[in-house]
C-alpha cells in the first residue's frame, strides 16, 4: 500500500513538474511567433536609416527602402549616400543577393558580410522572422517578461544561439544577445523607442547594436514609415532588383 | 625594373596578410570607451519621394605606364619612333545619371564625359550616352524597355561567356560601367509555389543599321535572342540564346549557388556556331578557320571567417588562340620589325596590325585562371580594402599581378591605388605587351 501511495505521489509530482515545462516549451515558440508578428506585419514596406559610429565619433549613414513579405522574403534599395544609391539587396530564405547598378547583375552574398560595413551584417539588415530561423529551446519568466533561449534551425543561420529578452506587456524584445556556436558573444541588439506607426503597427523604432568584437563601434537602425502593404511575390526575384525603387 | 616590381608585389602581399591578421577583431579592436555625446539625426528625408532623381560622380585619375621597348607589341605600335620609357595620362571622368518616373513610365539616362591629357595627343575629350531608355511597366510582373541599355548577363566576375548582348568587360576592372546597345526587351517574371519558385523570360531584339549598333555587323540586320531565368533548389539558372542572319548564333547557360553561406560556386558555358578565327603565322600567311567554339567558365567565391574574400575563376576561351598560334603571330611581328630596321619597309608590320584586333585583345588565348583576394576593413581601419589580382595564362605561363588598395575615408569619396605588373618568358602574351607595369591612382567623388 505504502509503495503504491509513494508511486502515485511520485507520478503526480512528475506530472505537475513536467506539464508547465511542456506548456512553456510550446509557449516559447508561440511567444516567438507573436513577437515576430508584433515586429513585422505580414507584408509591409518601411524606410530605415542605418548609422555606423566609429570610436572617434565619425559617422556614416545609409538610408534604405525595404519591402518584406511573409517570414523569409525581404528586398531593399539604398537611397543614400550617393555612392550607394541604387544598390539593392534581396533575401529569400538563406539566399542573399546584392545588385550594384555599375556591375549590372546580382551577385550572391553571405549573411555574415556587411554591405554597409559597421557592426550590422547582412543578416541583421535583411532580417527575416526569428521563428523562421530559430526554435525556442527554453523559456524563463523574469520580472520584465520572458527570456527565450533560441537555437538556429540550420547551420547557415548567422548566429547559432540567440537569447531574447521580451517585455511581456508589449510582447516585444528589448534586448537580444547573439552567440556563435562556440558560445562567444558576437553582438547585442537593443530595441528602443517604441512608436505607433499607425495601422496597428506598434514596434521599436530604434535598434542599437554593439559588439565585443568591435569595441568602441556602435551602429543604429532607425525605422520610419512602417506601413502594411500588399506585395506580389514577383518583387522578390533577381529580375526585379533593379526596379525596387519604383515601388516607393 | 622587374626586381623592383617583385619587391613591391611582395610588400603589398605582406600588407594584405597583415591586414588579414589585424582584422581578426577582439583584442585588436579599439578599446576606446569614450563616452561620446551622440547627436544622431533620426529624420529620414528620403521618405518623401520625388518623381525624378539625379546622381553624378567625378573621377580624377593619373595613369603611369612603364613602357617596355623590347616588347613586340611596343615595336608593332611604335616601331623605333618612341624614345620615352614612361607614359603619363591624366583623366577627368564625369558621369551623370538621371531618372524620371511618371506613373507606369520611366525614363533613364546615363551620360559620360571624359577629358584626358597625354603628351601624344595633348588634351582630348570623349562623350557618350552609355544608357538611355524608356521603361513601360504595366505591372510588377511585366516591363518593356526600349532604347540604349546594357544587358549584363552571366554569373562570372572577370569573364562572361554568356554576355551575348553586352560589350566585352575590361578584366582589369570588371565592375566598370559599360555602354549599352540600342535594343527592345521585355522582362516577364512569375513566382510559383512549385519546385521552380521563380521564372523570368527576357526576350531581346537588337537592330543593326548604318547608324545604330553598326559595330555589331552588317546593316539591316536584326539580332534577337533572350534569357530564361529559373530559381529552383536555391540555385539561379539561366538559359540564353542569340540568333541572327549574319552573325554567329550562340546558345549558353549559367548557374550560381551557395554550397554554404560562405561558399558560392558559379559557372557559364556557351557554344558559338560558325566562329571564324583569323590566323596569321610567323611568315605572314593568313588563314580563316571556321568552327563551333565552346566557351566555359567555372568559378567560386569564398568568404573566410576573417572576412577575406577569394574569387577564383577558370576561363576556357574556345574563340581564343593556342600557345603556338599566338607565338607565331609574335614571331611575325618580330620578323616585320627586323625588316623595317633593315629596309625601312613597314609592310609586314602593317599586315600584323590588321590582325591586332583579334590577337591584341584581352584574354586572346585559350585558358586563363583569375584570382582576386580582398580584405575588408584592414588594419583596423573601416572602409580600407587592400586586394590583389592574379591573371594567369595557362597556355604560355605568363601572368599579370595587380595589387591595389581602395579607401573611403568619408562618405561619397573613394581613393584607389593600383599597380599592375606583367610576367612571362619571351614570346608570351603578358611579356610582350606594351607596358611592363602600370600604376593608376584615382579619386572619385559621388554627389
Amino acid at each position: 500500500m505504502k509503495k503504491i501511495l509513494i508511486t502515485v505521489l511520485f507520478s503526480l509530482c512528475t506530472i505537475i513538474i513536467i506539464s508547465p515545462i511542456s506548456a512553456y516549451a510550446l509557449d516559447g515558440n508561440e511567444i516567438l511567433e507573436q513577437v515576430d508578428g508584433n515586429l513585422n506585419p505580414e507584408s509591409y514596406e518601411m524606410y530605415r536609416k542605418l548609422i555606423n559610429i566609429e570610436p572617434d565619433g565619425t559617422k556614416k549613414e545609409f538610408v534604405m527602402f525595404s519591402v518584406k513579405k511573409g517570414k523569409e522574403k525581404i528586398a531593399s534599395v539604398f537611397l543614400s549616400p550617393a555612392s550607394e544609391k541604387g544598390r539593392s539587396t534581396l533575401r529569400i530564405g538563406e539566399n542573399m543577393w546584392l545588385y550594384i547598378p555599375n556591375v549590372g547583375k546580382p551577385l550572391r552574398i553571405t549573411s555574415l558580410q556587411s554591405v554597409t560595413g559597421g557592426v550590422f551584417n547582412n543578416s541583421d539588415i535583411m532580417k527575416v522572422d526569428y521563428s523562421a530561423e530559430y526554435n525556442c529551446d527554453k523559456i524563463e519568466k523574469t520580472d520584465k517578461g520572458y527570456t527565450l533561449y533560441l537555437k538556429a534551425k540550420l547551420n547557415s543561420v548567422a548566429y547559432e544561439n540567440v537569447t531574447m529578452f521580451i517585455d511581456s506587456e508589449k510582447l516585444l524584445p528589448y534586448k537580444i544577445e547573439c552567440y556563435a556556436a562556440s558560445g562567444m558573444l558576437i553582438k547585442n541588439l537593443y530595441f528602443k523607442n517604441i512608436k505607433d506607426f499607425g495601422d496597428g503597427v506598434v514596434r521599436p523604432s530604434v535598434i542599437e547594436t554593439d559588439s565585443p568584437l568591435y569595441k568602441g563601434y556602435k551602429s543604429y537602425i532607425v525605422f520610419a514609415k512602417v506601413k502594411n502593404r500588399e506585395l506580389a511575390d514577383e518583387i522578390f526575384s533577381l529580375n526585379y532588383m533593379s526596379k525596387i525603387d519604383g515601388l516607393r | 625594373m622587374r626586381h623592383t616590381c617583385i619587391i613591391i608585389t611582395i610588400c603589398l602581399i605582406l600588407l594584405l596578410i597583415n591586414g588579414v591578421s589585424f582584422s581578426q577583431g577582439t583584442d585588436n579592436r579599439s578599446n576606446n570607451d569614450l563616452d561620446i555625446d551622440l547627436d544622431l539625426d533620426f529624420s529620414i528625408e528620403e521618405v518623401e519621394k520625388k518623381p525624378y532623381s539625379i546622381n553624378a560622380d567625378i573621377e580624377l585619375q593619373e595613369t603611369i605606364r612603364f613602357l617596355d621597348s623590347d616588347a613586340l607589341l611596343f615595336k608593332q605600335k611604335y616601331l623605333d619612333t618612341k624614345k620615352d620609357d614612361t607614359f603619363w595620362q591624366t583623366d577627368i571622368d564625369f558621369t551623370i545619371e538621371g531618372q524620371y518616373q511618371w506613373e507606369k513610365i520611366s525614363l533613364y539616362g546615363r551620360f559620360n564625359s571624359l577629358i584626358y591629357y597625354n603628351k601624344e595627343v595633348d588634351w582630348e575629350s570623349e562623350r557618350k550616352a552609355e544608357e538611355v531608355y524608356i521603361t513601360f511597366q504595366p505591372s510588377v510582373s511585366l516591363a518593356v524597355d526600349a532604347g540604349k541599355k546594357v544587358h549584363k548577363w552571366g554569373k562570372g566576375y572577370a569573364f562572361s561567356p554568356v554576355a551575348f548582348f553586352a560589350r566585352p568587360k575590361d578584366i582589369d576592372d570588371p565592375d566598370a560601367t559599360l555602354e549599352g546597345y540600342t535594343s527592345l526587351s521585355v522582362d516577364y517574371i512569375k513566382s510559383t509555389e512549385g519546385i521552380i519558385q521563380t521564372f523570368a523570360i527576357t526576350p531581346v531584339l537588337i537592330p543593326v543599321t548604318r547608324h545604330i549598333n553598326d559595330e555589331l555587323g552588317l546593316e539591316n540586320e536584326i539580332i534577337w535572342g533572350g534569357k530564361l531565368y529559373l530559381f529552383t533548389f536555391d540555385t539561379d539558372i539561366d538559359l540564353i540564346f542569340s540568333v541572327s542572319d549574319n552573325l554567329n548564333n550562340r546558345i549558353g547557360m549559367d548557374f550560381s549557388k551557395n554550397l554554404n553561406p560562405s561558399f558560392e560556386i558559379h559557372g557559364e558555358a556557351a557554344l558559338v556556331q560558325d566562329h571564324t578565327q583569323y590566323i596569321i603565322d610567323e611568315y605572314g600567311n593568313t588563314n580563316e578557320e571556321k568552327n563551333t567554339a565552346f566557351n566555359l567558365l567555372l568559378g567560386l567565391r569564398y568568404l573566410s571567417d576573417m572576412e577575406t574574400t577569394y574569387i577564383l575563376e577558370y576561363f576556357h576561351n574556345g574563340e581564343g588562340y593556342t600557345g603556338k598560334e599566338y607565338e607565331s603571330y609574335l614571331k611575325f611581328i618580330e620578323t616585320g620589325y627586323k625588316q623595317y630596321l633593315n629596309t625601312t619597309s613597314k609592310t609586314a608590320i602593317f599586315k600584323s596590325k590588321k590582325y591586332a584586333a583579334w590577337y591584341n585583345q584581352q584574354a586572346a588565348m585559350k585558358d586563363y585562371i583569375y584570382l582576386k583576394i580582398s580584405q575588408k576593413d584592414s588594419f583596423n581601419i573601416l572602409y580600407l580594402t587592400p586586394s590583389i589580382t592574379f591573371i594567369y595564362n595557362i597556355n604560355d605561363q605568363s601572368a599579370s599581378i595587380t595589387p591595389g588598395i581602395t579607401y573611403s575615408p568619408v562618405t561619397n569619396l573613394t581613393l584607389d591605388l593600383k599597380a599592375g605588373f606583367l610576367f612571362g618568358k619571351s614570346n608570351t602574351e603578358y611579356n610582350e605587351k606594351i607596358n611592363k607595369a602600370k600604376v593608376v591612382v584615382s579619386i572619385r567623388y559621388y554627389f
